[in-house]
């Protein structure tokens, strides 16, 4: 029971898993540095 | 200034404190004055992390850093987002397990006393420095505007922190923080609408765009790798997620925030939240940058941003020669406007020629900016030439309407008292936790802990006051901030790095090894040229180096120590 407790308590309160946050929070940055990168280009 | 303007700086700096105080000021034990009682969500915890990080310097310099060196700076924080991962999944664990009220705790749960001892010290001489320019930067601007003596306003402002933060500990911080931000980002997104609506009366938001972007002041990224350029994207890349995960992993006023969280979940979602929040933000503030820079093309901007500079110049014997100047500068600034106003009325904005002319026209404008600067030095040696962190707040105090005024410097204030109050809580703990209770007087009360940790916050505030004091000529704020920060948060991470990852490695070899690095990130900074980022790399993969590499003559003669 205590593990269950543990396992509910460490899930994310959206996404489901802590992947996918991790994965959300890289592809923001990865999509923020090629508009960037596209702002510096298209305004230079 | 206003009335109404008072009102408003008034009222939301009272509010604040007053709340901080009538919230918190029950607080009946260490635990609840040191960690907030555990009880935090995530988004108090994100807030709190933002509102930590977002100093009043954050909003003085980093628009005037986009308005003289264009957007680049926001490369500083690409590493951020890849810092938040790495720590949710090592250090936010670890702590939690630990049940530590301080990063520095671990240290010797893994290592050895010394090692604590010795991240601690690092830690309270960086931050304790840094206190004080946090108290420092909106007095400043205070005493700028107000025409107050900067000494009474840095007294001032720093006793009103040291109240609160003082009377409720950590949960007065945290309480604080939401109220903070929310002022913060209301203030942030007005002074960004204000800007663009002034602008629309001479040019379109697209071609005001344009305009920044050919003056080479949209230069969000850049892929070279250059070893002497400080702000490109591979050191943002690499010695920003090293800052990142220094600051945020082993610095104890960012620690303290998510310590502060109900459980491991909420720590980790506050550390997320922030890396996906916190690039956007600051691409948001240097953009009011660029288009403050856009807005100075239609109205003449001061000679000199700085006006106490400006004034002496001018009541000295080079008065002539800096008015004559200031009339050149009119002029070529006058023949700007023109050649803009023509590229937009042609809708020729894209044309090379067309920049090529407006490039040498700033140029020019630059060159008599620096003969103004050479006439300020001879007039008053000491004077301070750099007059970036002026920029935005000329803006604000001569440009927006009333009201609009006390928002902005409720904001800047705001965004002072919630970073010196996390400074401050988190000096008073390491002082109290790892120093106090651990070498001095090991068997005291709660409660005598409780009185140690609220004498060391007002002991602390009255360091940083004082420091603040002394602050006066350090060039661009934002920067020495965080060269003060490099300079010791590349050890203090090599050891915190050595402690998660390795197994073998013992509390004498990273000793030495923090040691040796910290002489080699001294020597780098005093007698190279390596940009300041590059010194957080340096001192952590020194430190994990040298660790391996004396480890195994040394680890024959002491006790290795793990954690599983």
């Amino acid at each position: 029971m205590p593990e269950q407790n543990k396992q509910v308590e460490d899930t994310p309160p959206f996404l489901g898993s802590w992947k996918k946050i991790y994965s959300l929070v890289l592809i923001e940055l990865i999509i923020l540095i090629a508009l960037f990168y596209l702002f510096t280009k298209a305004f230079s | 200034m206003s009335t109404i303007d008072w009102i408003v700086l008034c009222g939301f700096t009272g509010f604040i404190v007053l709340f901080g105080i009538w919230k918190t000021h029950k607080t009946k034990n260490v635990d609840e004055y040191l960690r907030a009682g555990k009880t935090s969500s995530w988004w108090v915890v994100a807030l709190s992390i933002m509102a930590t990080q977002a100093s009043a310097i954050t909003f003085l310099s980093t628009p005037g850093q986009a308005y003289v060196d264009g957007m680049r700076f926001v490369q500083f924080y690409i590493g951020l987002p890849i810092a938040m991962i790495i720590l949710s999944i090592t250090a936010v664990p670890v702590y939690s397990k630990l049940n530590v009220f301080t990063a520095y705790e671990y240290l010797e749960k893994r290592f050895d006393l010394k090692n604590r001892v010795l991240g601690s010290i690092l830690f309270l001489t960086q931050r304790g420095l840094a206190a004080g320019f946090t108290i420092y930067a909106p007095a400043l601007i205070l005493s700028v505007i107000l025409g107050w003596d900067i000494h009474t306003t840095i007294i001032l402002m720093g006793f009103l922190v040291i109240l609160y933060t003082t009377i409720g500990g950590s949960n007065a911080v945290n309480k604080t923080h939401i109220f903070q931000m929310i002022i913060i980002t209301v203030g942030m997104f007005a002074a960004f609408f204000m800007i663009i609506a002034f602008l629309s009366k001479d040019i379109s938001f697209i071609d005001a765009t344009h305009i920044a972007g050919k003056m080479g002041k949209l230069n969000a990224i850049d892929f070279s790798f250059n070893l002497s350029d400080r702000y490109t994207f591979w050191s943002g890349l690499i010695g920003g997620t090293f800052l990142m995960l220094s600051y945020f992993g082993t610095d104890q006023s960012q620690v303290a925030r998510y310590l502060a969280a109900k459980n491991i979940t909420q720590s980790r979602m506050g550390l997320l939240v922030n890396g996906l929040v916190k690039v956007p933000m600051q691409f948001i503030i240097l953009f009011i940058g660029a288009m403050v820079f856009v807005f100075f093309q239609f109205v003449t901007p001061p000679l000199f941003f700085n006006p106490v500079e400006t004034n002496n110049v001018k009541s000295g014997n080079y008065s002539e020669q800096y008015i004559n100047l200031e009339k050149e500068y009119g002029l070529i600034h006058q023949e700007k406007k023109n050649l803009i106003s023509e590229m937009i009325n042609k809708n020729s904005i894209s044309e090379s020629d067309y920049q090529k002319r407006l490039l040498a026209l700033e140029q020019k404008g630059n060159e008599i900016r620096d003969e103004a600067k050479s006439l300020i030095k001879q007039n008053n040696p000491s004077a301070d030439l750099n007059d970036t962190n002026y920029i935005f707040i000329t803006y604000i105090v001569n440009y927006l309407p009333v009201g609009l005024i006390g928002l902005l410097l409720a904001a800047i204030l705001a965004a002072s008292m919630s970073s010196t109050s996390a400074e401050l809580n988190s000096l008073s703990s390491t002082t109290m936790v790892d120093i106090y209770k651990r070498l001095i007087y090991k068997n005291g009360s709660d409660q005598h802990y409780l009185r140690f940790s609220k004498i060391a916050t007002v002991g602390w505030g009255f360091y940083a006051i004082i420091f603040a004091l002394f602050a006066n000529e350090l060039g661009s704020l934002i920067e020495a901030v965080n060269i003060l920060g490099s300079l010791v948060y590349g050890t203090i991470l090599g050891i915190f790095l050595t402690a998660f990852y390795t197994k073998k490695i013992t509390g004498h070899s990273v000793f030495i090894a923090a040691i040796i690095s910290e002489l080699v990130v001294l020597y780098s900074y005093f007698f190279t040229d390596i940009p300041f980022l590059w010194y957080n790399v340096i001192g952590c993969i020194l430190v994990f180096l040298i660790s391996s590499l004396i480890n195994p003559f040394i680890t024959a003669k002491s006790k290795v120590k793990t954690i599983s």
